[in-house]
């Protein structure tokens, strides 16, 4: 019985256990660093890809509203006065004199109205909340909201 | 051999722990020196991100019918990242060539070394699209010709950037120039409704952090555009008026011209053109179109003696007052006295009975110089106030011009201003004011308030502006007594400013220019003011030829103008003949 005791002994306390034990240890700390380390490093990679997106996005907004500026202008070069009198002769029109109008009723005719760029102010009304609830209430609340009346459900259906 | 082992680990241990010691040590320093913390914190501060001004595109501008007056086009500001420069000869070359850029001074800004404080130079702003291709496209050849080629003669456009931002533009060029006014390069509008409504079309700039770190990105809020202006104008009847004032200016011989096209009952200014004019996409030009003290917009900013159109006006304060009635009987003798001072007849002579009409017809000085002292300085002065002379119209255009009306009391006020002032010498006016005052007997007697802004778009929202009425200074019955003799005038002068088909009514004006030795009897001021069709005015035209030299009377030079602004007018706005109107009317 000594005998064995001794040899439980010795096994336990031989220096290249306690050197396993030891660097068993350590290696358990590095990869749980190693872990913590990478999924930080992920979730950053991750963020600052999104981030570097957003921010291409706004120049890319900021682009997109400078072009359409220009666009809008060429439009209104192409239309303008002295553009469209010059097309307008080219295909053989001619502005009329006072004397060669001639006018005639027609039935239903409205005449030119205002021009209405945008819709007129309306009465003021309140947004809802964009947000769904997930990401405003608190667990309590969800709790008592959802399961809750479920609990009092089963009750009546018990009765 | 163990020995050696030791010596080896003791020496990496150590040069180890030195540079450990060397690092804290490092770091202690810099955080115990308040320079080096500062200095720190200024490049920490530099490459976080930057605060930036975002500047809303600038509102755009429309005629009534949605026409783009004003808007914006894009342009570049181009300047270089210093760290990126690799040949400033290049640079200075290549923007030499293209841009016309002094070649030693863009070379000087570019062969800075960077520096915190040196980071980027702007080297030129508001360079056009076309441009800046020629410089990318030149950017691409030099890539491509000197790809292989090493050392720091190498050409090279590395560093060199473009900056979209925006710019005004006016695609209608000088068209309705002096309405609108311009924008400068620094964004601040002049003259027009540019500068009277800049806070409107300029919007709120807004500064915003933008990061460099992309990990703290975030979304730009959206700053809204400035708002937009729907304008009152007709840019067909604005062509057509510019048009037919300059060629009155050139038939005419005259210094220069303006027509202002009013709605009578709305107030609305449908046309408003004046030479000379400016193409607004050169408005650096300014000072060289624009001599002197010549003013950017003469219909609200210019001030004359209107001479015998101001007549309308004084008789329609003595017909409202019952001073007179179109059948009062004036012996005209040529001459008459008023506070010390003769008044005479335009061409001097003696016209003998007349009536009212007759006094209008004829524009006899002496006739109205009796009416107005009929009426009396109080009242005359009165009806002239509410009629809106003397004080500013309101009008939404910049440099409104309030004029001069001296009232008794006045340090400069005689009894013979009550005389002169009745035929529209001695007073001084905007030929704005005067149309609003006539439009107003146009207009059943109702003064309405001259507008050139028809309505605002704000935040995707059309806020529009009604007419507004501002007075009536007289009765409706005394407008139409008033305008039918007026209109009858003008038929038995047979006059040049009657149009076929159309009923109008009207008056010339013919007034000397005072100087500082008395008033000049070479050069006048012609002028005229009309409406038609007479029983539904849609329109009133109000014209005045500065020191025309073919003929110095507004009968002879500006009276045709009306009629040829009114021909245009009736076919630009779809009114037809007063015959078929009433045909139609009656179906």
């Amino acid at each position: 019985m000594d005998h064995v005791r001794s040899l439980t002994q010795a096994y336990s306390q031989a220096p290249w256990r306690k050197q396993t034990m030891f660097i068993g240890l350590f290696l358990l700390v590095v990869i749980f660093a190693a872990l913590v380390a990478g999924i930080y490093l992920d979730v950053t990679a991750r963020t600052a890809t999104i981030g570097r997106e957003i921010q291409g996005m706004e120049e890319e907004i900021e682009s997109l509203k400078l072009s359409n500026a220009e666009l809008e202008t060429r439009l209104a070069l192409l239309m303008s006065t002295e553009e469209l009198e010059e097309r307008a002769r080219s295909m053989g029109f001619q502005s009329i004199e006072m004397n060669e109008a001639v006018y005639v009723v027609v039935p239903g005719y409205v005449s030119r109205q205002h021009v209405r760029l945008a819709p007129p102010p309306g009465p003021v009304k309140t947004v809802a909340a964009a947000l769904p609830t997930a990401f405003t209430e608190s667990l309590v609340t969800w709790f008592q909201r959802k399961v809750l009346p479920m609990r009092s459900q089963i009750l009546e259906v018990r009765r | 051999m163990m020995s050696e082992h030791v010596w080896r680990y003791t020496l990496l241990g150590t040069i180890f722990s030195i540079l450990a010691f060397a690092i804290v040590g490092q770091m202690v320093r810099i955080q115990l020196n308040p320079e080096q913390v500062e200095y720190f914190m200024e490049v920490r501060e530099a490459n976080l991100g930057t605060y930036r001004t975002i500047y809303p595109a600038r509102g755009l501008i429309y005629d009534r019918n949605g026409h783009i007056l004003a808007s914006n086009t894009k342009v570049y500001e181009i300047g270089v990242e210093l760290a990126w420069v690799e040949n400033p000869h290049t640079i200075a070359l290549a923007l030499n060539v293209v841009l016309g850029l002094d070649y030693k001074d863009v070379l000087k800004a570019v062969s800075q070394d960077p520096s915190p404080n040196a980071v980027y130079v702007v080297l030129d702003k508001f360079v056009t699209q076309e441009k800046v291709d020629q410089l990318e496209s030149y950017r691409a050849e030099i890539e491509s010709t000197y790809t292989n080629r090493r050392g720091d003669d190498r050409p090279s456009l590395s560093g060199l950037v473009f900056v979209p931002h925006l710019m005004r533009s006016y695609p209608e060029k000088d068209r309705a120039s002096n309405i609108l006014g311009f924008v400068t390069m620094e964004g601040e509008g002049n003259y027009g409704v540019e500068a009277k409504f800049n806070h409107l079309l300029a919007g709120n700039p807004r500064n915003v952090w933008i990061p460099r770190d992309p990990n703290l990105a975030e979304e730009i809020p959206d700053i809204p555009d400035g708002a937009s202006l729907i304008l009152t104008i007709d840019r067909s009847v604005q062509s057509a008026m510019e048009a037919v004032i300059d060629d009155a200016v050139d038939d005419s011989g005259s210094d220069s011209g303006t027509i202002i096209v009013l709605a009578p009952q709305t107030g609305e200014i449908l046309a408003m053109a004046t030479t000379t004019r400016l193409n607004l996409n050169e408005y650096w030009r300014y000072s060289e179109i624009f001599k002197g003290n010549t003013p950017f917009n003469r219909g609200v900013s210019e001030t004359y003696e209107p001479g015998s159109v101001f007549k309308i006006l004084t008789m329609a304060a003595a017909l409202d007052k019952g001073a007179v009635t179109p059948e009062t009987e004036f012996l005209d003798t040529g001459v008459f006295e008023i506070g010390g001072t003769y008044i005479y007849n335009w061409n001097r002579a003696a016209w003998g009975p007349q009536d009212m009409q007759g006094c209008l017809q004829h524009s006899l000085n002496v006739c109205l110089a009796w009416v107005s002292s009929e009426l009396g300085a109080k009242d005359f002065y009165a009806y002239l106030r509410a009629f809106g002379i003397g004080h500013l119209t309101g009008v939404d255009m910049a440099g409104e011009m309030p004029g001069r009306l001296k009232l008794p009391g006045d340090a400069d006020w005689y009894d013979a201003d009550l005389g002169t002032n009745a035929f529209g010498q001695g007073v001084a006016v905007t030929p704005l004011q005067l149309a609003v005052a006539s439009a107003a007997i146009a207009n059943d007697g109702k003064l309405m308030a001259p507008h050139i802004v028809r309505a605002v778009v704000n935040n995707n929202q059309q806020f529009d502006t009604p007419p507004r009425l501002i007075g009536m200074p007289i009765s409706s019955k005394t407008a139409n007594t008033l305008t039918e003799m007026l209109a009858s005038s003008l038929e038995k002068e047979a006059s040049d400013s009657l149009v076929e088909g159309y009923r109008v009514a009207g008056k010339t004006g013919t007034a000397e220019i005072p100087t500082p030795y008395g008033y000049s009897s070479s050069a006048t001021n012609a002028s005229f003011v009309g409406w038609g069709p007479v029983d539904d005015p849609k329109f009133l035209v109000y014209i005045w030829l500065e020191k025309p030299t073919t003929s110095p009377w507004g009968s002879v030079v500006a009276a045709p103008v009306f009629r040829q602004a009114v021909e245009r007018l009736v076919v630009l706005m779809d009114i037809p003949p007063d015959n078929v109107r009433r045909k139609i009317f009656t179906q």
